[in-house]
């Protein structure tokens, strides 16, 4: 009886079972990877219909974020400037630069420029920035260093887990009131002896925090959260409702 | 070792508590309903319809098909629009707040509403003033609906007529407002040619002093021209015997927070849609009841069918509506004698001894008497606006003589208003061809004007408005619909909203109020005062200076801007009072009108009932029939939704032999003869509906529905009552030898009628087989939730009288076996912990709730809860998170295999929501973790988390949970017509078009969900408001630790409106909360405590307050209890008591 399979179909099963688990395991991780947030989101820089160029506004020029992000403390939406607020200084200030255009225009109409939007949560999730810079946590730990980009784009991933990384353990981003919207702050900056003689130090700490040479990121938050009573939420309710 | 969990036995020992006449019978329809969450076939698209397996092949067909057009995966591209010019006060994404006010029929109630970026999403009640207090009623909350209603009027339209087919047709062509304005002009000079001898206006009721100022103005430059005020719920004849009775612009003002004991004669005082939410507050002011030893007012109600104040009432007399004059002349009688009141004996002298009346209980009539005679001065008398002449003046006189004028019954003078014409005036001159102009502002007269309005002259027949406004050659109707009388008119225009103009309005106790526009008219919409400064040829006014000059005229003090600013800011102004009149009864007067007018029709029969025309509590006089939250309420007492019906005793059905949903045939025959001579019969075919506690002999129907035309929401609900009106008996029509021949109620179809067949939605009407029940008619399908959600008497509401809670003030502990529990239930599931700083709950106090619905459309406005439609309401799919229990209560078994039914059963309310179980039942069987309990004690939903699997529902003990089996946000709902089929357009979905309509978007809350098809929610306890109050406190401590809220500054919707305070919500954890305050009386019981759900809300047990000395005192509120009755001594076996057990 003649042979039907040749021989090499002996390992043929196993082949195709390994191929078929790389497979499998490829398109797990891809799609793992590639749906992400992290993935689909960081990065996004869409174009928008005046190059607004943050560096130089904040970086060269100095201006605050709450300068045109007016109601950013107040409000749970930090909202865009109006035309108003942009020609506050381009009536002066560059006021023939082509790239301006649509502002002028808008100016003029009465119509809004339309910006592309760049952070976006679902409907289903309720984000309040007032209840954030607030309460110590800067621009910077969900826009990344704004002040540095000469084109917005989508710095850090959004996502739920993200979000609840800082909700378990806010003292990993906490810093000073005063230092909300200053994009490049470092906790090295904060001079131990001033910051304990001004936040104190959390009560189980053990030696005294305001002989040290630097203070970590997370002695700095630890302090803070315990003085300012800092309990984020990791409830759905907290921002799903 | 197997442990079966059993409940603790029922201890039903005397009363027992059921919801509708099925669950009184143990019916199989009502069994269904009780022993699963979700109806049986709710899941399922059944019948007609859609097979579930066959609509999921067609959605996996398509769902395949959807795969090969994948075109991007990438997000849409969205914009950020900012202002291009700031805005004043506004900040993207933040509610304002503004004082404003609905006009009403009664007076306005001042409102404060929410507006997010220029739409306004909520109202509530102006907490500042008293006439609201903070609180609102149903209508308030759902008039923003109205304001959204896509169906609303949105063009100016000029009526041609067309011939199409060889028909004659009324066609509305849409014009622009330029057009109008151009007619306007004409008509002008048409006006003045006759100093306005042909002009007439038509008005709805409404205070307004600046229509008033305009109103006289007009009466300035046209003289001769007519002003006249209809609303079909509005009488002439109750304002009538005040200026009889206590001089010229006299109002009365019940001061029901002075009255120990108040009888209330056909008079639903309760009824918060009327507008009084002062006199509510007053009253609810002395029924609760905070300890043992306080003290609290007695209700006595006499009425026909059961009203909310009948379900709050501690002694409840059965009286059909006509014999309300022979009772209150017998009452009269009885105090007149005892009082020696000259004033009454005078009154009451000359009116003869009514013939055939119904024989009252002479012991109930004379303990009532006595028990008012015993607190003259702190009693009061209630006589219901829609009761004759008569009623009135004895009413007043039996007050007077109670010595109540002037301490409960205070009398103002009311601002003196020039001469108004009604509508019977008016239409005698259409018909004699005098009107040549006439503005119909608001209403709908062609739809609700009294049948038989005037007598022709040459005919000497009667003729209806329809045929009298054709003979008017101009006609301007503003209207919010384009109805009817649009159809017959010369001219629609569409009319403003009150949210969307300037104005001004009075309450009912005439402080001046500022109704402020909070969004421009959408659809370009005309106010009244806009169109009657238009007659006026003057220029259009935007901003509010009409309202200004008749507000700089009240003579505010001080500068008159800053006056201006306050009044704005406040909503209402304090200089303008009205004065008190002193109070003196005019006996002569009354002595001498009570003579002529009096007559008192015979008792009516089971074969000749009387038929009485009611206010809906859902759809007022018709005005909401297009609010789809209104219709979708169920009704208060009958829980009807969607429909009207003839409501009646079990005994009157029985002698019908009909059941609730059989369509019966009203017919009355008038004395008046139409031209042919023949007298006139008016017929109604309307579904029945039995309403224990209703009058034998009676039949009442709501008003306001089977309009023909009006909105998609209106139309095809319910049956007309204004087709059985006529002028001489607008509430009610019984056999008298006057102006009624003959009423019958037939099951049987007449010649002209032919038998309507029943639409083919699925009944939830009962279908137990009566022994006879006639058929001829057929049937209707009605939506009556009275059995949703029901669950088995676990002793869920409980009562007792004041006597007995005095007696045992621990009582409530002892009904459903919560004494016998354990101090610590036992549990085998670790329980959330409960760290929070601050924990949510709430308190219902179930001794001042009237069940006026006001929080279910609160709840509904604030938590963006969609409508079903009628059809899913019957299939037990109704989203509403609140919902009203209404319990009927009586005392001994009846068997009903004899046909017994309770006559006369009491009514307990009780709102029921999510309960907020710390050991939560739904969060245990979620495979998901959707529904989990948060830190401070909420049970919350993760919509986004929910997969649909229906276990939550399933297991939850209070049956609060609801599930959209439809995507009821973006798709249409309801029939529509395709070719030749009536479908519903739920069931084809897919083929619908998607997205809600725009104006519809424009009330949701931002700051909820709004949720889609297949997805499990409920009651959150307002968790958003929870929230915004959170982040304020956190934003408000900055750099600081003190994140509390402070105690009791903000509270879920439902208890906001609340008319009387009978929901409470805050911090249970702070013992200064009003919330623990209430929980600490010894009232307070938790439902099913023995399940150890450990709920968050619980109820204070309702205290009746009955008279001792009364026939009826032993069996009211006392039976729950299980106790020895007082009266008789005889001890209840509870063996004896149980109900019969059917084979």
């Amino acid at each position: 009886m003649a042979n039907f399979f040749p021989r090499w179909t002996n390992w043929l099963p196993l082949k195709i079972a390994i191929c078929g688990g790389v497979i499998v395991c490829g398109l797990t991780g891809a799609t793992w990877y590639y749906v992400t947030p992290k993935y689909t989101r960081v990065g996004y820089t869409p174009v928008q219909p005046v190059p607004f160029p943050h560096d130089i506004h904040v970086s060269q020029l100095g201006m605050d974020c709450r300068y045109c992000h007016s109601f950013v403390d107040v409000a749970a939406h930090s909202n865009l400037p109006n035309t108003q607020t942009c020609m506050a200084c381009h009536t002066q200030v560059q006021k023939d630069n082509p790239k301006l255009e649509p502002v002028r225009a808008s100016w003029k109409s009465g119509q809004p420029v339309e910006w592309v939007q760049l952070h976006r949560t679902p409907d289903y999730v309720f984000y309040n920035h007032a209840a954030h810079v607030n309460r110590g946590i800067s621009c910077a730990s969900c826009h990344g260093q704004i002040n540095h980009m000469s084109v917005v784009r989508h710095a850090k991933p959004h996502s739920m887990a993200w979000c609840l990384e800082c909700h378990r353990h806010p003292e990993n981003f906490l810093r000073p009131e005063t230092q909300i919207t200053n994009m490049d702050w470092k906790p090295d900056w904060e001079k131990p002896a001033e910051f304990v003689a001004k936040y104190g130090q959390p009560k189980d700490a053990t030696d005294d925090w305001s002989k040290k040479e630097k203070l970590t990121q997370q002695e700095i938050g630890l302090t803070l959260k315990e003085r300012w009573n800092i309990q984020p939420t990791v409830n759905c309710q907290g921002c799903h409702r | 070792m197997k442990r079966v969990f059993e409940h603790p036995a029922e201890k039903l020992t005397g009363k027992r508590y059921w919801r509708s006449l099925n669950e009184f019978s143990d019916t199989p329809e009502f069994r269904g309903w009780l022993e699963r969450e979700f109806p049986s076939g709710a899941a399922q698209l059944n019948g007609d319809e859609w097979s579930r397996r066959g609509f999921l092949k067609l959605m996996g067909a398509s769902m395949a098909l959807a795969g090969f057009g994948l075109t991007s995966c990438r997000r849409p591209e969205m914009h950020l629009v900012p202002f291009s010019k700031s805005v004043e006060w506004t900040i993207p994404g933040k509610a304002l707040y503004y004082a404003t006010a609905m006009p009403r029929r009664t007076g306005a109630i001042p409102l404060i509403a929410a507006t997010v970026d220029g739409r306004p999403i909520k109202l509530e009640g102006n907490p500042l003033h008293p006439a609201s207090g903070g609180a609102t009623d149903a209508f308030a909350q759902a008039s923003l609906l109205d304001l959204y209603d896509p169906a609303r009027a949105k063009r100016f339209a000029e009526v041609k007529e067309k011939e199409e087919n060889g028909e004659k047709k009324r066609v509305l062509e849409t014009r622009d407002r330029a057009a109008f304005e151009k007619y306007l002009a004409d008509l002008q000079t048409k006006i003045a040619a006759d100093g306005g001898a042909g002009l007439a206006f038509l008005s709805e009721e409404v205070h307004s002093p600046t229509r008033e100022r305009l109103r006289t103005k007009l009466q300035e430059k046209y003289p001769k021209m007519r002003w006249c005020v209809y609303d079909p719920l509005l009488t002439e004849a109750q304002s009538f015997a005040t200026q009889l009775s206590f001089g010229d612009n006299a109002r009365l003002v019940p001061r029901l927070e002075r009255a120990d004991v108040v009888l209330a004669i056909d008079s639903d005082f309760l009824d918060c849609g009327e507008g009084d939410l002062a006199g509510i507050r007053a009253f609810s002011s002395r029924r609760r009841i905070g300890e043992a030893k306080e003290t609290m007012n007695r209700l006595y109600t006499v009425e026909n069918c059961f009203t909310l104040t009948g379900a709050m009432a501690d002694h409840r007399m059965r009286c059909p509506a006509s014999q309300i004059p022979a009772f209150t002349r017998a009452l009269a009688g009885k105090i007149a004698i005892a009082t020696k009141d000259q004033g009454l004996a005078s009154t009451i002298a000359t009116l003869s001894e009514p013939v055939n009346a119904m024989q009252f209980d002479d012991a109930w009539l004379t303990e009532c008497a006595n028990d008012l005679m015993a607190k003259p001065g702190a009693s009061l008398v209630l006589a219901g606006p829609h009761q004759p002449v008569v009623v009135q003046l004895m009413v007043y006189a039996i007050n007077s003589a109670l010595k109540n004028v002037g301490a409960t019954l205070v009398i103002r003078e009311f601002i003196k208003t020039p001469k108004t014409n009604s509508i019977l005036q008016l239409a005698g001159e259409m018909n004699s061809g005098r009107i040549k102009q006439l503005f119909i502002l608001g209403g709908d007269p062609v739809y609700n004007a009294p049948k038989g309005i005037t007598i022709d002259k040459d005919t000497k027949a009667p003729v209806d408005w329809t045929d009298l406004q054709k003979k008017v050659p101009d006609v301007v109707r503003l209207g919010y619909y384009e109805d009817a009388t649009s159809e017959l008119s010369t001219w629609q225009v569409p009319s403003a909203h009150y949210l969307e103009s300037w104005s001004d309005a009075l309450t009912n106790d005439g402080a001046y109020l500022a109704i402020q526009p909070m969004i421009l008219p959408l659809f370009g919409g005309m106010s009244e005062l806009d169109l009657m400064n238009a007659v006026l040829g003057n220029a259009k006014v935007d901003g509010p200076e009409l309202v200004q000059e008749t507000f700089r005229a009240t003579a505010p003090p001080g500068d008159f801007q800053t006056a201006w600013t306050q009044l704005l800011r406040d909503g209402f102004a304090t200089h303008v009072a009205l004065k008190e009149k002193p109070p003196t009864f005019n006996s002569n007067n009354a002595g001498g009108v009570a003579h002529t007018l009096w007559t008192s029709a015979p008792n009516p029969t089971l074969d000749a009932p009387e038929i009485v025309l009611t206010r809906s509590y859902n759809i007022d006089d018709g005005r909401y029939i297009n609010n789809g939250w209104l219709q979708e309420l169920p009704d208060p007492i009958t829980k009807l939704t969607w429909d009207n019906a003839a409501l009646m005793s079990p005994a009157m059905a029985k002698h019908l032999g009909v059941e609730t949903g059989d369509l019966i045939n009203i017919a009355v025959t008038e004395t008046t003869k139409d031209t042919n001579g023949k007298n006139i019969r008016r017929e109604l075919v309307i579904a029945a509906l039995i309403s224990p506690g209703h009058a034998d002999n009676s039949i009442s129907i709501a008003l306001g529905y089977g309009r023909k035309r009006t909105g998609p929401i209106g139309e095809e609900a319910g049956f007309n009552g204004f087709l059985l009106r006529n002028s001489s008996n607008p509430h009610f029509i019984a056999v008298d030898s006057k102006t009624v021949e003959s009423v019958s109620v037939t099951t049987a179809p007449t010649e002209k009628q032919p038998a309507s067949p029943s639409p083919g939605a699925p009944s939830a009407a009962p279908t137990t087989p009566p022994k006879v029940r006639a058929h001829t008619l057929g049937s209707y399908a009605l939506s009556i939730t009275q059995d949703h959600w029901s669950i088995e008497g676990r002793g869920l509401v409980r009562e007792a009288s004041l006597e007995h809670y005095r007696e045992d003030p621990e009582f409530v502990k002892k009904i459903a076996g919560d004494e016998e529990l354990p101090a610590r239930l036992p549990s085998i599931y670790s329980h959330p912990p409960l760290t929070a700083e601050q924990q949510w709950g709430m308190s219902v106090d179930l001794n001042v709730c009237t069940g006026c619905s006001a929080c279910i459309i609160a709840c509904q406005a604030e938590n963006n809860i969609p409508i079903v439609g009628k059809l899913q309401v019957g299939h037990g799919r109704a989203m509403h998170w609140l919902r009203l229990d209404r319990y009927y209560a009586s005392e001994k078994p009846f068997n009903q295999d004899l046909g017994e039914y309770p006559e006369n059963p009491e009514i307990v309310h009780e709102p029921m929501m999510c309960q907020h179980c710390e050991n939560a039942p739904c969060e245990t069987v979620c495979p998901v973790n959707a529904t989990v309990h948060s830190e401070d004690g909420l049970n919350v939903m993760a919509y986004n988390r929910c997969i649909g699997t229906r276990y939550c529902a399933n297991n939850c003990p209070f049956k609060v949970r609801r599930f959209n089996f439809f995507d009821y946000n973006q798709r249409p709902m309801g029939k529509k017509k395709v070719g030749p089929l009536e479908v519903y357009q739920e069931y084809i979905a897919p083929f619908t078009e998607k997205g809600a309509p725009d104006t519809t978007k424009l009330q949701k809350n931002p700051n909820v969900t709004v949720r889609m098809r297949g997805v499990m929610e409920k009651c959150t306890y307002c968790v958003q408001r929870i929230e915004e109050a959170k982040i304020a406190a956190h934003v408000k401590a900055g750099a600081s630790p003190n994140t509390r809220i402070p105690t009791d500054s903000f509270t879920s919707a439902c208890a906001q409106v609340c008319p009387t305070g009978a929901i409470v919500f805050g911090d249970v954890k702070d013992p200064e909360s009003k919330v623990s305050k209430m929980k600490m009386q010894d009232r307070n019981y938790r439902l099913l405590e023995y399940l150890n759900v450990n709920t968050r809300t619980s109820y204070l047990a309702r205290i009746r307050n009955p008279n001792p000395k009364m026939p009826d005192a032993n069996r009211i509120a006392v039976a729950s209890l299980g106790h020895e009755s007082h009266e008789n001594g005889a001890k209840h076996e509870p063996a004896e008591m149980k109900p019969e057990e059917k084979p």
